[in-house]
């Protein structure tokens, strides 16, 4: 097992002075603090050559344990790198899909994200900020589980009749928040969220979501992949002199299959 | 991170495994002919072999009432054992308060006594027993071995029971499990509420139909007439204060939850509270709490829209 540490250090420190032309030298010593076996893999997969560096400021937090693997919740807040971000990339290492979703945040709302996915193993989740600079900051959280949250079929059942009357439903609210002045839109949808990965199921899930204001301006905007939870519950943080302007907000969404679902907020 | 725990793992399993597992069961009397074999206030786990959990036993004049059975045939073996060091009596009744995993998976060691349930409890066991065994074995390990999922034979019908000179009551109520047997011993004015009362330890919640039902189950338990409390895990007591801290904790984590859903707080927000402090002081409060909120949260969320 030391062995396996000491190579994963060593291939750490192998990548990381190969890309050193595009990389500083701090970066070259800072090793994962998860020490996931995949990290170097999802890394490529995700955020490729370009350079990174670990940053407790990215919180992502989960529970230590997923005590119901089908619906984990996961709250990422880059409130610290507010207005200099381009977009948010959040993976789970050791899921058989890893992406979870990608948040492109305005630079007038406060990067701050929650909603519920599914996980197999117990798996190092990251949260990857590209700031406008072109530099990564990557926070990350270790979540022990069970599994087999993402090869369970959905409760609601794809092709059970529940979701098929209900498919779309949107119910909202909105939050004044309490500490920073703002707003959070909560929103819940019915859809089955399917990975594709249960028997005969196949994948069947929201892809797409948008937050408008009156503009046509996007405020927020996901990109969700499979391992999201069935009807998902989803919030989004608004600064509070955005929220002058009530019953404007629209949210629009589509799935895989090219179902489009919209709700005023 | 995990590598290295999984090394400290391997290491402690090959420590705990080179002796024999053993439970080492005791029974203490705490009433005449009532006798309690106590759990430890902690969670499943390699180093307690899921004895978490209290059983006891009323030894009457015409034969044993037997009130849970434990988390293993191991469990279930040496309890037998224990038994049979205190009596000759057969055991005619073996009881399965609810059909969490801990309380019936010892049945296998009492096949040849009538095992009764609510009927509900038996339906319970029959669908999630086998998923709830996998489950101890990940927590627990090789303690559960040879451990298979042994039904409930028999349903409960009876709301009273006289055996020899004790008098038992058996109460029906659904707020921890969905299916919950509480038994009175009218003649000792002993209670065995099972998990519908925790005492210095967290309570669980994964299958509690509404914490309100809960709540109001105990409100009906307080207005009994006993002495001494057996809770299905905690310490013994007497009078009533095992049900109040039960009832205090399960009216706080209702209120917390539904505050939390009016704020619009996510379900990490509503993790990352702290516990009040009437309640951190108890066994597994933190990990409880947050098993619960994964349990329940989603309902209140669900109400606020
Ligand atoms: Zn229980």
């Amino acid at each position: 097992m030391m062995i396996r540490l000491l190579l994963l250090t060593l291939l750490v420190t192998v990548s990381a002075v190969s890309a050193v032309s595009a990389v500083s030298a701090v970066q070259a010593v800072e090793s994962d603090p998860i020490q996931s076996p995949m990290w170097d893999y999802t890394r490529q997969q995700f955020i490729g050559s370009a350079p990174y560096h670990f940053d407790e400021r990215v919180k992502v937090l989960l529970p230590a344990f997923a005590e119901n693997p089908t619906q984990v919740p996961l709250q990422i807040d880059a409130t610290a790198l507010a207005g200099d971000i381009e977009r948010i990339v959040v993976w789970a290492d050791l899921n058989p899909i890893q992406h979870i979703f990608t948040y492109y945040p305005h630079p007038d709302v406060i990067p701050k994200v929650s909603l519920r996915f599914k996980v197999q193993q117990g798996t190092a989740v990251r949260a990857a900020v590209l700031t406008q600079s072109g530099v990564w900051h990557v926070g990350s959280a270790y979540l022990d589980a069970a599994g087999g949250g993402c090869t369970t079929p959905s409760t609601t059942g794809n092709g059970s009749p529940f979701w098929e009357s209900h498919l779309g439903e949107t119910q909202s609210r909105s939050f004044p928040l309490a500490s920073k002045g703002g707003v959070r839109f909560k929103f819940r949808v019915i859809h089955p969220m399917d990975t594709g990965l249960a028997d005969a199921i196949p994948e069947f899930y929201i892809q797409q979501v948008i937050l408008q204001n009156a503009k046509k301006e996007s405020l927020a905007r996901l990109e969700l992949s499979q391992p999201v939870a069935e009807n998902p519950v989803i919030s989004f943080d608004l600064r509070d002199d955005l929220n002058d302007q009530a019953g404007q907000y629209q949210l629009w969404m589509r799935d895989n299959n090219g179902n489009e679902f919209e709700k005023a907020l | 991170m995990k590598s290295l725990f999984a090394v400290f793992l391997l290491v402690l399993c090959s420590s705990v495994y080179s002796a024999p597992l053993q439970y080492n069961l005791t029974a203490r009397e705490i009433a005449k002919d009532t006798w309690v074999v106590e759990g430890k206030t902690e969670d499943f786990s390699p180093a307690n072999g899921g004895n978490i959990v209290n059983t006891a036993f009323v030894v009457t004049g015409d034969g044993v009432v037997l009130i849970d059975t434990g988390p293993s045939l191991r469990y279930g073996t040496e309890l037998r054992q224990l038994i049979g060091s205190v009596t000759d009596k057969p055991i005619l009744y073996v009881l399965n308060t609810h059909h969490h995993p801990d309380h019936f998976l010892g049945n296998q060691a009492f096949q040849d006594s009538p095992i009764y349930a609510l009927p509900e409890t038996g339906k319970l066991i029959a669908q999630q027993g086998n998923a709830f065994s996998e489950n101890m074995y990940r927590l627990v390990g090789d303690w559960m071995r040879s451990t298979e999922v042994h039904l409930p034979g028999q349903p409960l019908s009876v709301s009273q029971l006289k055996l020899g000179q004790h008098r038992f009551r058996f109460i029906s109520m659904t707020g921890h499990a969905g299916a919950d047997l509480v038994v009175l011993d009218e003649t000792t004015g002993v209670l065995f509420t099972a998990d519908m009362v925790f005492y210095q330890r967290a309570l669980t919640t994964p299958h509690t139909p509404d914490l309100k039902q809960w709540i109001a189950d105990l409100k009906r338990l307080e207005t009994l007439d006993f002495k001494l409390l057996v809770p299905g895990h905690g310490p013994v007591s007497e009078g009533r204060v095992a049900i109040v801290q039960t009832h205090a904790y399960l009216s706080w984590l209702d209120k917390r939850l539904s505050q939390a859903a009016e704020q619009g707080l996510s379900m990490n927000e509503v993790i990352e509270l702290p516990l009040d402090k009437h309640f951190d002081q108890l066994a597994v409060a933190r990990k409880e709490y947050v098993r619960s909120v994964a349990h329940l949260y989603e309902r209140y969320e669900n109400a606020m829209f």
